[in-house]
C-alpha cells in the first residue's frame, strides 16, 4: 500500500519586494520559501492512514523543483514520510499547473500508488488545479477540497467530505485509486522539530530527471504549458482624502479637486 | 579534673554475656540493612545516564563541607528554621562521632592494641559536649515539632497544585506522617538517651568516680537530682535501667537501619547533591548529542544519575514551590512536586532487580509519578527554585529536558509552535522580515557602523524585542544616542543577527536553538570587535553561558555594566540629576541568571534617585512571566498574571514614582500589567535607559532628532 503525496516549495513575499526586470514575477531576492501550508495537511492525511491501519502504508511525497526544494522534503521526511522524490529538469522552468500535472502523473505511473494526495492550492500561485490535472493525465477518479476523509489502507474505494460554498459539505464516495486535494483544517498537522528536519537529512532524495519517467523537454516548461504569464505588476493604489473644514470650505475643495481632475 | 582510668563511660556493666552477644547480632542485622539499602540506592542510581560532574573533585568536596558547616543555605529566608536544623545537625554530628570513638575504642583499639583513652579527662569532656549536643538536638527537634503543628506554614503543605482533590496522590498524607515518625523517633532517641544518662547517676550514685563527676553531664545530673528528688532509688534505677537500654538501643539502631529507606536519607543525599551542584544549573543547559535519536527526557532512565540523586536529596522543604511564580499565581505546577513526582516513579521503577519495561518507564502522562504536560510548560524558567534550593536540586534543567521530549513530539500550545516556525523561517519571534531588523535605526541622525563590515570596538546584540516591538524601539533609539554621545565605537549586525536562541532553548527546541546560535556564532566570528553589549538579559544569559559550548567564546556585557563604567569614567555626563522615588525589579536573565544585581542599582543611585526596595529583590525577585517562551504562551484568563502580581508588590511602596526595569520583555510585560492591575496614573514603568536619557543633555542634533 502506497500513498504519494504532492507537495509544493512556496515562494512568499519579503517586506518592500521588488519586481523582476522581465515582469513575470517577483525577484528572487525577496522570496521566502517554505513548504506550501495545504501540504502540511495533506501529508499529516497521509500520516494518519499509515500510523492507524494494520497494513503497511509507504508514504512517498514528490515535488518538482530545484535544489532548494530539498529543505522542504526533509521537513516532510521528518514529519515521518518514508522517500522523498524529486523532479527536475531545467527545461521544466516556466511550466504551468497542467505541464507539472504530466510530470505528476508520469511519476504516479512509475511508483503505480494506491492514493494521491495533493493541497487544495498552492498558497503562492493558487491555480489548484495540479492535483487534478494529475488525475485527468492519469484518467483517475478525483475530489476537490476534501475537508474530511474515511479511509483505511487496502480500502476499495473512500468516502470523503468536501467542502462547498456557504458552509455546504458535500458527502462522495470515491474509488480508488483517486486524486484527492486536501483543504487546510482537515487535521492537526505535526510539528517538525528541527532536530527531526537535521536528522532527516540522513535519509536520501531521489532526484529523478524527466527521462527516468518517460518524458522529456517537449513535455514540460512555458512552450508546452497552455497557459502563460503576461505580466506581473503591483496595481496603482486609489487614493482616498477627507475634506475637513465647514461645509463651504468642503464645496471649495471638492470643486478644486474635480477641477485638477479634469485637467482644468 | 581527673585523668584517672576509673572516670569512664559504663558501657554493658551487669549485662549478661548472651544480652550483649544478642545486642551485637542486632547491631549487625541493623548495618546488614542499612548496607543493603545503600546498595538499592545505588544501583537506582547507576541506571540514569552519565554526567560528566565528576572534575575538581576535591575542591566541590570542599564547598560542600563549608556549605554543610555554615547552613548557609538553609537559614537563607527562613532563619529559624535554618537554625533549628543547625542545632539537629550538629547535635547528630556530635553524637554520631561521640558514639563512634566509643565503638573505636571498645570494638576496635582496646582488644587489638589494648589502646585505651576513653578515660579521664577526654572522657569528662566529651560527656559535657554531648550533652549539650544533645540538648541542641532535642531543642531543634521540638522547634521543627512546633512548626509542623501550629505554623500552618504553606509551604509545609504537600497538597498539589497538579492533582485534583481524590486523586491518590493528592495530598500526600504519607509524607506527613513519615516527618512525623522521624521527628518522634528521633527526639526519643535523644530523650531516652538522658533518662538514660540520669538512670545511671542514680543507680551509681555511691560510686564516686560517677557521681562525683556528674556536672560533666549537666542534663543527666539535673533529671538523676529530680529523680532522686521524686523518690528513686539506686536499686530501683538499676533495675529500670535494662529496659529503657535496650528500648535506646533497638529505637537507635532501627533508625540507623531505615536511614537509605527514608527520608533519612537526606543526610547523604543532600551532601551529595551539595558536592555535585553546577554552579551554571540552568544558565547553561545541557547539550544533546548529535549521535542520540531523541532529544529530552521520556523515560526515567533518560535522567543521569546526578539528576536521579537530586529527586533523593529533595527534602520537601518547600522554599522552591514558595519562591516559583507559577505556583503564586495558581498555575499547576509546584518544582517539589515535579521533583517529588519523578523520585516516587523513579523509587517504584528503578528499584527492583530487573528494569521495568520501557513503555512502564514513561515519566510523561497522566498517572501517578508522572509529570502532566501542563505543568511542565507552566514553568517560567526563572530559576527560582533552583537558586534557593538548600540541598542544591537542579529543577530547571530537568524541566527542560522533559519539555524537549514534548517539542519532539509536538505537544504544545499551538500559538507556540506558530512561534517556533517563524522564528525558524525569519529569524525572529516577530515574523517580521530580516530586513527591518534595524529599521529603528533609520530614524536616528546618525549612521550606525556595520560591524559586518568595519572593524569597531563595542558590538552591539540587540535582541528580538530590542529591535521589532515599537515601544522598545524607543529604548533602543535611546541607548543608541546614549553610545553615540560617550563616543563608543559600536556597530550592529543589521539583518544578520538571529534571534539570540535563550528562550528558544529554554522551551525545550533544542534544534533550533542549534541553528540560531550556530548561525549567530559563525556572524560574529567573522566580525571585528572587542567586546559585545546587549540591553537584553535573555541574549545576555545565552551568548555569555552557552554559546561556549558551541565553540563561541566572546566577551559581553550587560548594558547596565558598560553605562555604569562610561559614567563614573566620565564618558557620559550627567546634566541634571532626578528625584524620583524608585524601585528596581531584577530580570531573571541579569540577576539570578548572571547575579547583574548591583550595577543597574548603582546607576540608579548615580541619576540621583530615591531607590526603594519591594520585599522580593535580587536572588528573590518575582518573574515578571514571561522567561521560558511563556511570552509565547497565552497565560489562561482567570487567574493572575505574575507581572500583575508583582505590580501589587510594587504598589505598597509609598509615593513610588518609577518602577525600573532594565529587559525589553519586562517593559512589554510591565507595562500591560500596570494598566490591567489599577495602578495606572500611580506609577510608571520605565527601562533604565529611559532615566538615563533624561539626564544627558544631546548636542544640537537632538532637536532635529526629535523633530524629525
Ligand atoms: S524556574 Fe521558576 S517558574 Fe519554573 S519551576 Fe522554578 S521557580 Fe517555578
Ligand atoms: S527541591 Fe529543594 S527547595 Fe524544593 S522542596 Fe526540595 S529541598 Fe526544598
Amino acid at each position: 500500500m502506497k500513498i504519494l503525496v504532492a507537495v509544493k516549495q512556496v515562494a512568499a513575499l519579503d517586506e518592500d519586494f521588488e519586481i523582476r526586470a522581465n515582469e513575470k514575477d517577483v525577484d528572487e531576492d525577496f522570496l521566502l520559501y517554505d513548504l506550501n501550508e495545504w501540504d502540511d495537511f495533506s501529508l499529516e492525511e497521509a500520516m494518519k492512514i499509515k500510523e492507524s491501519g494494520t497494513t503497511e502504508v509507504e508514504v512517498v511525497v514528490v515535488s518538482v523543483g530545484p535544489d532548494r526544494v530539498d529543505e522542504s522534503l526533509r521537513k516532510c521526511l521528518a514529519k515521518g514520510a518514508d522517500r522523498a522524490i524529486r523532479v527536475w529538469d531545467d527545461s521544466i522552468e516556466g511550466s504551468d499547473a497542467i505541464a507539472i500535472g504530466r510530470i505528476l502523473a508520469a511519476v504516479a505511473k512509475k511508483e503505480a500508488p494506491d492514493m494521491i494526495f495533493a493541497g487544495v492550492q498552492s498558497s503562492d500561485q493558487a491555480y489548484a488545479s495540479t492535483g487534478i490535472s494529475t488525475a485527468a493525465y492519469l484518467n483517475w477518479p478525483h475530489a476537490a477540497v476534501v475537508a474530511d476523509l474515511q479511509y483505511q489502507a487496502g480500502n476499495k474505494s473512500a468516502v470523503v467530505r468536501r467542502e462547498l460554498e456557504g458552509g455546504l459539505l458535500q458527502e462522495v464516495e470515491i474509488n480508488c485509486p483517486a486524486v484527492l486535494t486536501i483543504q487546510l483544517g482537515i487535521n492537526k498537522p505535526r510539528y517538525a522539530s528541527l532536530r527531526g528536519i537535521k536528522q532527516a537529512a540522513a535519509k536520501p532524495i531521489e532526484e529523478v530527471t524527466l527521462s527516468d519517467i518517460g518524458l522529456s523537454g517537449a513535455d514540460v516548461g512555458a512552450g508546452n504549458s497552455m497557459s502563460h504569464v503576461r505580466r506581473m505588476y503591483i496595481p496603482a493604489k486609489g487614493r482616498a482624502e477627507m475634506i475637513e473644514g465647514t461645509i463651504a470650505e468642503q464645496a471649495a475643495k471638492l470643486i478644486q479637486i474635480m477641477n485638477e481632475f479634469k485637467g482644468v | 579534673m581527673d585523668n584517672s582510668k576509673e572516670i569512664t563511660r559504663v558501657l554493658f556493666e551487669n549485662f549478661q554475656p548472651q544480652a550483649i552477644h544478642l545486642f551485637y547480632a542486632i547491631g549487625y542485622l541493623a548495618i546488614a540493612v542499612f548496607i543493603y539499602g545503600v546498595y538499592v540506592q545505588i544501583r537506582k542510581y547507576r541506571r540514569g545516564k552519565p554526567d560528566g560532574s565528576w572534575n575538581e573533585l576535591f575542591h566541590r568536596f570542599v564547598d560542600m563541607v563549608k556549605t554543610m558547616a555554615t547552613h548557609r543555605t538553609l537559614v537563607r529566608r527562613d532563619k529559624s528554621a535554618g537554625r533549628a536544623h543547625g542545632l539537629i545537625f550538629l547535635g547528630f554530628v556530635l553524637l554520631f562521632i561521640g558514639t563512634s570513638t566509643i565503638t573505636l575504642e571498645y570494638d576496635i583499639l582496646e582488644p587489638l592494641f589494648g589502646v585505651k583513652f576513653w578515660y579521664g579527662n577526654f572522657y569528662l569532656l566529651f560527656s559535657l559536649v554531648l550533652d549539650l549536643a544533645g540538648l541542641g538536638l532535642i531543642a531543634g527537634l521540638i522547634y521543627m515539632m512546633y512548626r509542623r503543628k501550629w505554623l500552618h506554614l504553606p509551604k509545609l503543605d504537600y497538597k498539589r497544585v497538579d492533582r485534583q482533590e481524590g486523586d491518590i496522590d493528592f495530598d500526600r498524607s504519607e509524607y506527613r506522617r513519615e516527618d512525623w515518625a522521624f521527628l518522634w523517633s528521633f527526639i526519643l532517641i535523644g530523650i531516652t538517651g538522658f533518662i538514660l544518662e540520669a538512670t545511671r547517676l542514680v543507680w551509681l550514685n555511691d560510686r564516686p568516680e560517677v557521681w562525683d563527676y556528674r556536672m560533666w553531664s549537666p542534663v543527666g545530673a539535673l533529671l538523676a537530682q529530680i529523680m532522686q528528688t521524686l523518690g528513686m532509688a539506686s536499686e530501683s534505677a538499676g533495675a529500670f535501667r535494662p529496659y529503657l537500654w535496650w528500648f535506646h538501643g533497638l529505637l537507635s539502631l532501627t533508625f540507623i537501619a531505615c536511614i537509605p529507606y527514608t527520608k533519612i536519607k537526606h543526610i547523604f543525599t543532600a551532601a551529595t547533591s551539595l558536592m555535585f551542584k553546577d554552579q551554571l544549573a540552568g544558565r547553561r543547559l545541557p547539550k544533546v548529542p548529535d549521535d542520540q535519536k531523541t532529544a529530552g527526557y521520556k523515560t526515567i532512565t533518560d535522567l543521569t544519575w546526578k539528576n536521579l540523586l537530586h529527586l533523593d536529596a529533595c527534602t520537601k522543604c518547600g522554599r522552591c514551590q514558595e519562591a516559583c511564580p507559577a505556583n503564586a499565581v495558581g498555575a499547576p505546577l509546584s518544582p517539589r512536586d515535579v521533583i517529588l513526582s519523578l523520585r516516587e516513579f523513579a523509587n517504584h521503577a528503578l528499584s527492583a532487580k530487573e528494569l521495568p519495561k520501557e513503555a512502564e518507564l514513561d515519566i510523561h502522562g497522566k498517572d501517578v509519578g508522572q509529570v502532566f504536560m501542563e505543568t511542565l510548560w507552566s514553568c517560567r524558567t526563572c530559576l527560582a527554585c533552583v537558586e534557593i534550593c538548600p540541598v542544591a536540586v537542579e529543577h530547571v534543567p530537568i524541566i527542560v529536558q522533559m519539555r524537549r521530549n514534548l517539542v519532539e513530539a509536538g505537544e504544545m500550545e499551538p500559538l507556540l509552535e506558530k512561534t517556533l516556525q517563524t522564528i525558524h523561517k525569519t529569524g525572529n519571534s516577530f515574523g517580521e522580515s530580516k530586513r527591518k531588523r534595524a529599521a529603528w535605526a533609520k530614524e536616528l541622525p546618525f549612521e550606525i557602523k556595520d560591524a559586518r563590515k568595519e572593524p569597531v570596538d563595542v558590538l552591539w546584540f540587540v535582541g528580538d524585542y530590542a529591535s521589532f516591538d515599537p515601544r522598545n524601539q524607543k529604548v533602543t533609539q535611546s541607548f543608541a544616542k546614549l553610545m553615540h554621545h560617550a563616543g563608543v565605537n559600536f556597530g550592529l549586525l543589521f539583518e544578520a543577527e538571529l534571534n539570540a536562541g535563550n528562550d528558544v532553548r529554554r522551551v525545550g527546541e533544542e534544534g533550533l536553538y542549534e541553528l540560531l546560535a550556530s548561525s549567530n556564532i559563525g556572524t560574529l566570528q567573522a566580525c571585528d570587535f572587542a567586546s559585545i553589549v546587549t540591553t537584553d538579559p535573555h541574549s545576555f544569559n545565552t551568548i555569555r553561558n552557552e554559546y561556549p559550548d558551541f565553540g563561541g567564546k566572546f566577551e559581553i556585557e550587560h548594558y547596565t555594566t558598560l553605562v555604569k563604567r562610561l559614567i563614573e569614567t566620565g564618558q557620559v555626563k550627567l546634566k541634571k540629576k532626578l528625584d524620583y522615588r524608585v524601585t528596581f525589579h531584577d530580570p531573571c536573565h541579569l540577576g539570578r541568571y548572571n547575579k547583574g544585581y548591583d550595577a543597574p542599582r548603582e546607576v540608579i543611585k548615580l541619576l540621583g534617585c530615591e531607590l526603594v526596595e519591594m520585599a522580593r529583590n535580587r536572588d528573590n525577585s518575582f518573574c515578571c512571566g514571561a522567561g521560558g517562551g511563556r511570552i509565547w504562551i497565552p497565560d489562561p484568563v482567570g487567574i493572575e498574571k505574575p507581572s500583575a502580581n508583582r505590580m501589587k508588590e510594587a504598589g505598597q511602596i509609598e509615593g513610588l514614582q518609577v518602577f525600573v526595569v532594565s529587559c525589553p520583555k519586562d517593559l512589554t510585560m510591565f507595562e500591560d500589567a500596570l494598566k490591567t492591575s489599577g495602578f495606572e496614573g500611580q506609577f510608571v514603568v520605565r527601562e533604565l535607559i529611559e532615566l538615563i536619557d533624561e539626564c544627558i543633555e544631546y548636542e544640537v542634533w537632538e532637536d532635529t532628532a526629535v523633530t524629525a
